[in-house]
C-alpha cells in the first residue's frame, strides 16, 4: 500500500503543475498587468500610481521569471499578501480554516447520517405510500438550485420564525452554534434529495443479498438485520462516495458562506474572485486541488481497509 | 419516572431554541458610562472589508468609512450644508484664505487647533498621546511622496505643490525617502504655524485639507508599527490596520469579513455639533443638539455584511439603525408613490432620499472618425436616449435624469438648467437627417448605420441595459452592436482610445468643485496623462477651463460654468444620463442628524435611543412555538407509520 501511495504522490505532481500553470495563464496572460492595477486600485487611479503598483508586485518582470518565482512560492506554502487588503494568506488561510470546517464537516455529517437514516427507513417500509413520497420528496429537493435552499431557509429560520442570527459570525464559545446553525441546516439539506436516492439504490441491494435472507431466517428482527448488517455492508460503498469530499471540506463552501456572512475560505475565495484578487485566487486553487487529490488518495487507501478483497498494487 | 428519549429530546430541543438569541450583534463594549448614564452603541453595516487605515494609501469607500470617525481632517463638511456643499474647520482654526508672495506664488497660512491630540497609544511615550503639530502635517504630506506608502493622491498635487513630484521622483531613484529634507510645498512656521505653498492658484486645495490623505500622522505611529517582530512580539502595520488617530473614535476591534468596531476618545474636544445650517423640518431637534461635545454616541459597530437579503432581515429585526433601500427590497419597502410602506412606516422608520453629487453617462469617443466630425449625429443619439424610463427600470425612478454634467450640491449645477439634447424623439429623428443619415440609414450602403458601444457586461442586468440602450437608438434607424468586456477591460479600451461608444461610465465628486468635472473635458488631460478618455479637445473650452480652474467661487466663476455648460450641451461628447441617488430606512430610535454625502457616515453626528431599541427589538423578535410542533407531528407520523407497517409484515 505504502508504494501505491507514494506512486500516486508522484503523479499528483504534474497535474498540480497542470493547475499551477492554467491558473498563471489565466491571470497573467490573458489579464494584463495594467488591468490587474486599475481593477485594484479604482478607475480613477493615475498612470504613475498603476505603473508602481506593478512595480511593487514584480508583475514586469519576464512572465517565465513570474511563473517559477510563482511555483516556487506555492511549493514552499508562501502565499503572499492579498492584492486587495494587504493580508498574509497564510493567517487569511489559517483564520478561515475554522469558520468554515464548523460548519462544512457537522453540515457533512448530518447530511450523511440524515441520508442514511432516510434511505434505510425507505427500505425498511420498501413499496409503500410513505416509501413513494418520500422519493418524490428526494427528487423535488433534487430539483431545486443551491441558492434558492438558501434565500428560503433564511427567510423562514431568520425572518419569519427569528430562530436564527440572518448572518454573521463570533467565536463565542456555545453561542457560536447559533451563528452556524442554519448554514449547517443548509448544508445538510442541499444534497440530501440525490444522497437518499443513491443510499436507497445501494440498501436495496443489499437488501437482495442471501445473507439477509439467512439472517432473518435465523430469527433476527428487520430492524437489527438493516441496522447491523445491510448498513454495514452498504457503508463499503458509501466510502468511495464520501471520503474523497472529507478533505475539501476545509475549502468551506463558497454559496452558503457568503450567504450567511461566515468568515471561512469559501467566503476568502468568492471575494478575491469578485474582487480580481490574483494572489487569493491563485492560492486557493492550489490548495483546492491538493486537498481533492489527497481525496481520491485517502478513498483507495479506506476502501482497501474496509474491504479486505481489495488490494492496492 | 423516566422521560421517553424522544420527548426529552423535544423538551431539550425546545429549550434550546427558547434560549437561542437571534441578535448577531455583539454584547455592547459596556453597559454603563463611567458616569452611571446609558452606554450607547449604534450598529451599521459594510458591503466589504476596509483596504487599510492609513490615511495616505487609503482610497476606497470602507476604509474612508471605518476612519472618518478615527482620523479628524484638517477641515470638514459641514454636515448639513449641501446645496452648495460647504467646508469648515476641522483640525485647523480656521478655514485658511489665500495669500499672494513676494513672488506672486499663493499660498495658505494654516493653525492647528491647540485640541487637537493624537489617541493614547504604545507608540508614545508613557502611551499618552501628545498634541498634533505642524511637523505632523509636514510628514503626512512627505508620506503622500514615499513611493512606498503607494499613495494614489500624488497625482493630484504634483502639478501644483512644489517639490512633490521631485522628492517621489528622488526616493524611486535612491530606493528610500528622506523625510529628513524639506518638502518646499509645506513650510513649518511655528509649532501649531505651517504654510502651503503652490506654484499656481489651486482654490480645490480646501477641499483636498478635508479629505483624510492630508490629515496628520505621527511619525511614531508609523515607526513603531512597522509589522515586524520586536522581542518576539509581530507589532501591527500602520500601512495596513493599525490607526493612531486623531479622531472621537478609536479602533477596537477589527475582525476581517466580520465587523470593525470603534469606541469613543475620552476628553475628545476638537470639534463640536454644528450651531447652524440646520434644515427647516429638523430645525427644532437640531437646535437641542447644537454646539453639544462629540461624539454622540459611545460606540459604533460596522458588520461586514456583502448580501442584501441578511441586510433586509437584520434591519426588520431591529439589529442594523438602518439601511439603504437595495434593488431587493425596494418593492417591499417603497410604494409606488415613493414613499415608505405603510408596514414600515407603523414601525416608526423614516425613509430618506439623497441624491449623490455623481454623473451618469455614455461616452462617445471624439477621435472616432465617424461620431468624432459629425455633431448633429452625437445631438441625435442624446436625443433618442430615453433617461426617464432608464431610471425607472433600473433605478426604480429614484435616480435624477442629468440635464447637465455638474451633479446637485456643487456650484454651477443649475436647478432649471434642461439638456437641450435631452429625450425628444421627433428632434432625434431631425437630426439624425441633418447629419446625413435620414431614417438612421447609411446612404453609402443603403443599409442601417451601425454603431459599437462597449460595456461591461458581468450578470443578466447588463445585458438588460444593453437590449434598452439599442432599443433606443433603433427608435431613429440606428443599429447598435454590443461588445462585451470586463470592468478592466472597458478601462483599458477607454484610455487606449479603443472605443466608439461606452456605456455605464460616470464620475462621483472627489470635491464639490465644478473643476473636478471639466477636467475630464480638458485636452490636457487626454490619457496617458489624465482621465479625458473621451478626447474631447476644444480649445475655447480649455480657455475656459484653464481660467475658471483657478478662481474662487464667485459670480464671474459661476458665469463661466455656464458658459462650459451651454458649450458641452451643444457638443454632446456625451450622452448625459442620471445623478446616482439612494433611499435609505431609517430606524425610529436612530434618527438621522445630516444628509451630506460628501461624508462618508458622519459617525461623530449620529445618536441613538437605546431604550427604544431594546424594546422594539423585544417586539419584532418573537419565536413562534408551532413549528416546533409541526416537526413533533412528523416524527410521530413516520415513527407511527413504521411501527404499522412492520406489524403487517416483516423484511
Amino acid at each position: 500500500m505504502f508504494n501505491y501511495v507514494l506512486r500516486r504522490l508522484f503523479y499528483a505532481v504534474p497535474i498540480l503543475l497542470g493547475v499551477i500553470a492554467l491558473t498563471f495563464l489565466l491571470f497573467n496572460v490573458l489579464q494584463t498587468p495594467d488591468a490587474a492595477a486599475t481593477l485594484n486600485l479604482g478607475p480613477k487611479a493615475s498612470q504613475q500610481a498603476r505603473a508602481e503598483w506593478i512595480k511593487n508586485r514584480s508583475l514586469d518582470k519576464p512572465k517565465a521569471v513570474q511563473f517559477v518565482n510563482h511555483v516556487k512560492k506555492l511549493v514552499t506554502f508562501d502565499f503572499g499578501t492579498s492584492w486587495k487588503t494587504g493580508r498574509e494568506l497564510n493567517e487569511v488561510f489559517r483564520k478561515g480554516a475554522g469558520p468554515s470546517l464548523l460548519i462544512t464537516l457537522p453540515g457533512f455529517l448530518a447530511g450523511l447520517i440524515g441520508g442514511v437514516g432516510l434511505a434505510l427507513y425507505q427500505v425498511f417500509l420498501r413499496k409503500s405510500l410513505m416509501d413513494r413520497s418520500i422519493t418524490l420528496l428526494a427528487v423535488a429537493l433534487m430539483s431545486v438550485p443551491t441558492v434558492v435552499y438558501i434565500i428560503f431557509l433564511q427567510a423562514v429560520g431568520a425572518l419569519m420564525l427569528n430562530y436564527f442570527p440572518a448572518s454573521g459570525f463570533d467565536w463565542r464559545g456555545w453561542e457560536t452554534a447559533k451563528f452556524v446553525a442554519l448554514p449547517i441546516i443548509v448544508m445538510a439539506i442541499v444534497n440530501l434529495g440525490s444522497d437518499v436516492r443513491l443510499y436507497r439504490t445501494i440498501f436495496m441491494e443489499e437488501i437482495s443479498q442471501d445473507y439477509v435472507r439467512t439472517a432473518l431466517a435465523k430469527g433476527l428482527s428487520s430492524g437489527r438485520v438493516l441496522s447491523k448488517h445491510v448498513l454495514k455492508n452498504g457503508l463499503i460503498a458509501l466510502i468511495t462516495l464520501t471520503v474523497a469530499t472529507l478533505p475539501r471540506l476545509i475549502m468551506g463552501s463558497l454559496l452558503i458562506e457568503n450567504f450567511f456572512g461566515i468568515p471561512g475560505l469559501g467566503n476568502v475565495l468568492v471575494m478575491a474572485i469578485g474582487t480580481g484578487d490574483q494572489p487569493v485566487v491563485m492560492a486557493s486553487t492550489y490548495l483546492g486541488s491538493l486537498l481533492y487529490i489527497g481525496g481520491l488518495i485517502l478513498t483507495d487507501v479506506c476502501y482497501a481497509l474496509a474491504d479486505p478483497r481489495i488490494r492496492l498494487s | 419516572m423516566t422521560f421517553p428519549p424522544r420527548a426529552l429530546a423535544l423538551i431539550l430541543g425546545a429549550a434550546l431554541l427558547a434560549g437561542c438569541d437571534n441578535n448577531p450583534n455583539p454584547p455592547p463594549l459596556r453597559e454603563k458610562r463611567a458616569d452611571g448614564s446609558p452606554w450607547l452603541a449604534r450598529y451599521g453595516g459594510m458591503s466589504e472589508d476596509p483596504r487599510s487605515f492609513d490615511p495616505q494609501f487609503m482610497y476606497d469607500q470602507m476604509s474612508r468609512r471605518v476612519m472618518e470617525p478615527v482620523y479628524d481632517t484638517l477641515l470638514e463638511y459641514h454636515p448639513m450644508k449641501t446645496d452648495p456643499y460647504e467646508v469648515q474647520a476641522g483640525m485647523l482654526e480656521e478655514v485658511p484664505k489665500k495669500e499672494s508672495g513676494a513672488d506672486g506664488k499663493p499660498s495658505y497660512l494654516c493653525r492647528l487647533k491647540t485640541t487637537a491630540r493624537f489617541h493614547d497609544d504604545e507608540c508614545f511615550p508613557g502611551g499618552k498621546g501628545r498634541p498634533v503639530v505642524a511637523r505632523d502635517v509636514l510628514f503626512a504630506f512627505q508620506r503622500l511622496c514615499d513611493p512606498k506608502v503607494e499613495s494614489p493622491f500624488l497625482s493630484n498635487f504634483a502639478d501644483y505643490l512644489p517639490g512633490m513630484q521631485a522628492a517621489h521622483d528622488a526616493a524611486e531613484k535612491s530606493g528610500k525617502f528622506d523625510y529628513a529634507a524639506p518638502l518646499p510645498a509645506v513650510e513649518l512656521v511655528d509649532e501649531r504655524t505651517f504654510r502651503i505653498h503652490l506654484t499656481k492658484a489651486y482654490p480645490q486645495l480646501i477641499y483636498w485639507l478635508a479629505f483624510q490623505c492630508t490629515t496628520p500622522v505621527a511619525r511614531e505611529a508609523v515607526e513603531y508599527y512597522d509589522g515586524k517582530e520586536h522581542d518576539g512580539v509581530t507589532r501591527p502595520d500602520f500601512h495596513k490596520f493599525k490607526a493612531v488617530g486623531t479622531g472621537p473614535f478609536r479602533v477596537v476591534e477589527y475582525v476581517p469579513r466580520q465587523r470593525v468596531r470603534l469606541q469613543r476618545v475620552e476628553g475628545y474636544a476638537t470639534t463640536t455639533f454644528p450651531t447652524d445650517g440646520f434644515p427647516e423640518e429638523k430645525k427644532a431637534w437640531l437646535q437641542t443638539l447644537a454646539g453639544k461635545p462629540l461624539p454622540l454616541i459611545d460606540e459604533m459597530n460596522f458588520s461586514i455584511i456583502r448580501e442584501n437579503l441578511p441586510i433586509f432581515i437584520m434591519t426588520r429585526q431591529g439589529y442594523l439603525d438602518g439601511m439603504g433601500v437595495n434593488k431587493d427590497a425596494f418593492g417591499a419597502m417603497v410604494t409606488p408613490g415613493r414613499e415608505l410602506a405603510p408596514k414600515y412606516r407603523e414601525r416608526g422608520m423614516r425613509l430618506e432620499k439623497d441624491v449623490e453629487p455623481s454623473t451618469f453617462w455614455i461616452s462617445i469617443n471624439m477621435d472616432d472618425p465617424l461620431l468624432g466630425k459629425n455633431k448633429k449625429l452625437r445631438q441625435a443619439l442624446s436625443a433618442c436616449y430615453d433617461r426617464q424610463t432608464y431610471s425607472d427600470i433600473f433605478w426604480n425612478s429614484v435616480a435624477p435624469v442629468a440635464e447637465q454634467l455638474i451633479p446637485p450640491g456643487i456650484p454651477g449645477h443649475s436647478r432649471e438648467w434642461k439638456n437641450p439634447y435631452g429625450f425628444d424623439l421627433e428632434k432625434a429623428k431631425r437630426l439624425i437627417a441633418e447629419a446625413g443619415y435620414p431614417g438612421g440609414i447609411d446612404p453609402q450602403t443603403g443599409r442601417p448605420l451601425e454603431l459599437t458601444m462597449e460595456m461591461v457586461s458581468v450578470g443578466s442586468e447588463d445585458r438588460q441595459r444593453a437590449e434598452f440602450e439599442q432599443r433606443c437608438f433603433a427608435r431613429i434607424g440606428l443599429k447598435v452592436r454590443i461588445s462585451e468586456n470586463t470592468f478592466a477591460r472597458l478601462l483599458q479600451r477607454e484610455d487606449s482610445g479603443d472605443f466608439q461608444m461606452t456605456s455605464g461610465t460616470g464620475w462621483g465628486a472627489d470635491y464639490p468643485d465644478p473643476e473636478n468635472y471639466f477636467f475630464l473635458f480638458y485636452s490636457k488631460n487626454v490619457p496617458p496623462g489624465g482621465k479625458n478618455v473621451i478626447r474631447f479637445k476644444n480649445p475655447e473650452f480649455d480657455r475656459m477651463f484653464e481660467e475658471m480652474a483657478t478662481m474662487e467661487n464667485s459670480p464671474e466663476r459661476l458665469e463661466i460654468v455656464r458658459k462650459m455648460n451651454t458649450l458641452m450641451s451643444e457638443e454632446c461628447p456625451q450622452i448625459l444620463n442620471f445623478h446616482k441617488a439612494f433611499y435609505s430606512a431609517v430606524q425610529p430610535w436612530a434618527p438621522r442628524t445630516h444628509n451630506n454625502l460628501m461624508l462618508e457616515g458622519g459617525v461623530k453626528y449620529s445618536v441613538v435611543d437605546a431604550a427604544m431599541r431594546d424594546e422594539k427589538r423585544r417586539e419584532w423578535n418573537r419565536k413562534p412555538w408551532w413549528p416546533i410542533a409541526v416537526l413533533a407531528g412528523l416524527v410521530v407520523i413516520a415513527v407511527g407509520a413504521a411501527v404499522r407497517i412492520n406489524r403487517r409484515r416483516n423484511v
